[in-house]
């Protein structure tokens, strides 16, 4: 198991290499002159010759003179000590930037998850369970149309009721603007105004999450060991709740932790709708006004939670199937 | 192509009933299993008529990618702009077309209004109309942009519909005048007196009017309102441009002589001269120049948005300029006409029969959107773009992951270990940050028709490596199968192994991973536009059509901005996912079983 991992980690790191010098080529290649937007608000101040020192001086500063290999290194080495470049549009390093939207994901994420998890599991064993029932093929049908929906026409469709129609829940923001409160009254107002995007969320992943569950409990259930249980004289609930889904629980779990990690990435468009001050809100805004620090900074941690979201995949695959690590 | 033929081409040996149950191609019986299953056929029969709709709707509604009228902003859905009353049949007094909505007069001095009334939010034309005792007996009716005008026979004007830029705050002065014509413009009124002095009120920022004596406001004998200007007609025959800018329509030609008659379009004006000929000067440029050959002399005319209509002594009607909305579509019927009405895209004809014929722009099927384009149009062409691009991006992708898949699995050793990084890599790449970030670093110094390519190579590019690992481990199945044998030992090359004798084995795997890709690639697509990353406006997509729509505003009073893109998009990608489905179930009927 040790050398499986440790395999997969050298993997890992190859690819996550691989991935930052095409990425690092791609942001190299932008068209624009970062060290003159630098010093652009120093023009027509200073007189022109200082204006030209302060322009190579920001050249120098930034590298730019460099030939490619030397600048990747360069950058590589700052990124690996934590230093991620200077935003441009924030006028702030990136890492101060970043710091508050990725708390904002993750929370958003981590409600969305659970909401999703609460409802899908109970849902895909009972499909499983009656399987080609009424209920079932009804629950089919919505999760092909659930999956087959857009996040944001979802988001559309919900604000339109919720929002428009009932009024229940704000439109965008995360906070009443110039909210005074603290402590309680601002963690209620927080949750008043994320609620909607995280329904948005969760309902957008109901259906692959509810297929998923149902496909693994319904190949759990046709174990021997179940037929087995059965015999025996086992209650049903028993042999359901703890001889299948105990069995159906690992590749479940294979699954939760790649959605989890998947859900960052879908998190660009609900923000974007949502108005809501997270990770990918920063990259679209990054990429919008030519911020391309911020954006290259969040891409790159795009791709670790990419590689990460693998790395456990395959390890978690490993556990539950040692016949995966002989093969490798 | 030969192996195309091949699977679906037909045999050329027919075979009799019997035949045929006791042995079917695997095929036909992934065919059969397809076609029993009533979910999928019901996606594959859905999305085949939303397919041609989009394949041919477009020729017959093909896009203005330049097309702005303000007029026309955000109409609810509806084709009623032509519907005029039946109580107006054989007693038409006169028609005034204002932006969405006409108002029509009748000899006993009743007045409707028809068409799309709502004018704003909250602004209904049709609902706010005085009732009769407070119109008291109208002679004449003027619809603008949003309010309307009616003069009653004791010389009183009364207006409604909105009243924010003052339109409706009728001045003392023009209380006390003996008005014979009223004309309501963009947001703004006017009125003139039997004096010849014309007055008006509402928005004289956007409008470019100066009444005063110096700059000829008197002797006036009628007024023709254009788009934010206003053209006069004196008694004596000479036009005269009431503004104060200087503009193609402003500059009135010098050898006009004594002119019988005026009427303008949205930028220009027509003059009727002595001689029955017509001149056009301003604005003109969509083909309003282009005056027909026309026998008899011209009795009346008016001018819509851009187009012109004229009347002659013989009871025919003449329409030219812009067909865009069929406004200059004379139908056949309009024989023996009397007199003529309309204005912006309506036409109305009144027969000496007194009946009303119509033609013109009826109103717009699924609504305009916030430039006043057909949101239908828009549908249509957006659609094709983006199956359009999803298909194409399914290609590339599926031609990438058949051929990286097919010689991964097939040749093994390092070649396979090289391919399998290779895949791994590409399918670490977040899959939409990537395509946001591509399309905006490289697609931003590209023509419109570079990006769209680029977008399809980019969804191509990095949505196969899931279809390869699917080829890889079914060629990986097949490679060790007893016909590949019997082809090595053969001496068939290897390529020709892989790509004519084991892809072909695989092809049903293909085809499903491929349709769920298309649906994949349609929603990805979609969703890049709607972040304003994919095709940009104005060129339609299902995707960007949405783009503008997350605010309170256009989610509840606009819902047709939305409603309808969302729907075709969710329908189509709905069906798609359901032909996979069933593609998946009819070629394996175990999974069936999950």
């Amino acid at each position: 198991m040790l050398k499986y991992v440790g395999k997969r980690l050298i993997y890992m790191v190859g690819v996550f290499f691989v991935v930052s010098i095409i990425l690092f080529i791609l942001f190299n290649n932008v068209p624009g002159d970062r060290a003159l937007n630098q010093v652009q608000n120093l023009r027509g101040k200073v007189s022109d010759e200082t204006f030209q020192l302060r322009y190579q001086e920001a050249r120098d500063k930034l590298g730019l003179d460099d030939p490619i290999p030397v600048r990747y290194v360069k950058w590589m080495g700052n990124l690996l000590r934590g230093d991620f470049g200077y935003s441009s549009f924030y006028k702030k390093d990136v890492i101060d930037v970043l710091g508050t939207p990725l708390l904002n994901t993750i929370q958003i994420n981590i409600m969305a998850t659970i909401i999703a998890l609460a409802i899908t599991i109970p849902l895909g064993i009972h499909c499983a369970v009656k399987k080609f029932s009424k209920f079932d093929n009804a629950i089919q049908v919505l999760t092909i149309v659930g999956y087959s929906m857009p996040q944001y026409i979802i988001a559309l469709v919900f604000i339109f009721i919720f929002a428009v129609k009932l009024g229940w829940f704000p439109i965008s923001g995360m906070n009443t603007p110039n909210f005074q409160g603290t402590g309680l009254a601002f963690v209620l107002d927080r949750i008043h105004y994320l609620a909607l995007p995280v329904i948005v969320m969760t309902v957008a992943s109901l259906g692959s999450m509810t297929r998923y569950v149902r496909a693994a409990m319904i190949d759990a259930l046709r174990m021997d060991y179940i037929r087995t249980a059965r015999a025996k004289g086992l209650r049903e609930k028993v042999v359901i709740y703890s001889h299948a889904w105990r069995n159906a629980l690992l590749p479940v779990i294979t699954l939760i932790i790649s959605w989890f990690m998947s859900i960052f990435m879908g998190s660009i468009v609900i923000e974007q709708i949502f108005q809501i001050n997270g990770i990918g809100k920063m990259y679209y805004v990054g990429l919008m006004n030519q911020d391309y620090d911020v954006a290259l900074a969040v891409n790159m941690l795009y791709c670790v939670i990419t590689l990460i979201s693998n790395l456990i995949t395959d390890l978690s695959y490993g556990i539950v199937d040692p016949r995966v690590r002989i093969n490798k | 192509m030969k192996m195309l033929k091949h699977l679906f081409g037909k045999r050329d040996k027919e075979l009799d009933i019997m035949q045929e149950e006791a042995i079917q191609s695997p095929f036909r019986t992934v065919v059969r299993n397809f076609v029993s299953n009533k979910l999928s056929m019901g996606g594959l029969v859905i999305f085949l008529i939303i397919f041609l709709i989009v394949l041919i709707g477009p020729i017959f509604n093909p896009i203005d990618l330049s097309e702005q009228e303000e007029t026309q902003i955000n109409v609810g859905p509806g084709l009623k702009m032509l519907d005029v009353p039946d109580e107006l049949a054989g007693n038409v007094k006169e028609i005034s077309t204002g932006s969405t909505f006409s108002v029509g007069l009748d000899n006993d001095g009743n007045v409707y209004v028809w068409g799309y009334t709502k004018v704003s939010n909250r602004i209904d034309v049709a609902d706010d109309m005085p009732s009769k005792d407070e119109l008291g007996k109208v002679v004449s009716v003027s619809a603008g942009f949003d309010h309307v005008m009616a003069l009653n026979e004791d010389g009183e004007i009364i207006t409604w519909g909105s009243d924010r830029m003052g339109q409706c705050q009728l001045p003392m002065e023009v209380k006390h005048e003996k008005i014979k014509q009223i004309a309501a413009g963009y947001q703004i009124s006017y009125a003139l007196s039997e004096s010849g002095e014309i007055f008006c009120w509402g928005n004289e920022n956007l409008n470019d009017v100066r009444l005063t004596r110096r700059n000829g406001n008197s002797n006036i004998a009628k007024i023709s309102v254009a788009n934010t200007t206003l053209m006069a007609l004196t008694e004596d025959g000479e036009v005269r441009h009431m503004g104060s800018q200087s503009s193609d329509i402003s500059k009135v030609p010098e050898d006009l002589g004594t002119v019988k008659d005026i009427a303008t379009t949205a930028d220009a004006c027509v003059a009727l001269l002595e001689d029955g000929s017509l001149r056009i000067w301003g604005k003109a440029n969509k083909s309003e120049r282009e005056i027909p050959e026309m026998d008899g002399e011209i009795v009346s005319m008016f001018g819509g948005r851009y187009h012109i209509t004229v009347l002659t002594d013989q009871g025919t009607v003449y329409s030219w300029g812009s067909n865009a909305k069929h406004q200059t579509d004379v139908p056949k019927s309009a024989q023996n006409v009397v007199a003529i009405y309309g204005g912006t895209y309506q036409n109305y004809a009144v027969t000496e029969s007194g009946e009303i014929v119509t033609w013109g722009l009826k109103g717009y099927l699924l609504g305009s959107d916030e430039l006043g384009r057909d949101v239908f149009t828009r549908i249509l062409n957006g659609g094709r773009m983006t199956m359009t691009i999803g298909a194409i991006s399914v290609i590339i992708s599926t031609i990438i992951g058949i051929i990286i898949g097919g010689i991964s699995g097939f040749f093994g050793g390092w070649v396979d270990i090289v391919l399998q990084r290779l895949t791994e890599i590409v399918s670490s790449l977040p899959f939409l940050p990537m395509a946001m970030i591509l399309t905006s670093i490289i697609g931003n110094s590209m023509s419109e028709n570079a990006r769209i390519a680029l977008i399809m190579v980019i969804l191509g590019v990095l949505s196969w490596p899931s279809l390869a690992r699917l080829v890889r481990a079914q060629v990986l199945a097949e490679r060790e199968q007893e016909f590949v044998t019997a082809a090595n030992a053969m001496g068939v090359k290897k390529g020709a192994i892989v790509f004519r004798h084991i892809i072909p084995n695989v092809i049903s795997v293909i085809i499903v991973s491929a349709t769920l890709d298309f649906a994949y690639c349609m929603l990805t697509e979609s969703t890049l536009s709607f972040l304003g990353f994919g095709v940009k406006l104005p060129r339609p997509t299902w995707g960007n059509m949405l783009n503008g729509c997350v605010s309170s505003v256009v989610i509840q009073n606009y819902w047709w901005r939305w409603v309808f893109p969302a729907i075709m998009l969710s329908i189509c990608v709905i069906c798609i996912n359901m032909i996979g489905d069933g593609l998946r179930d009819a070629i394996d009927p175990k999974s069936n079983e999950r």
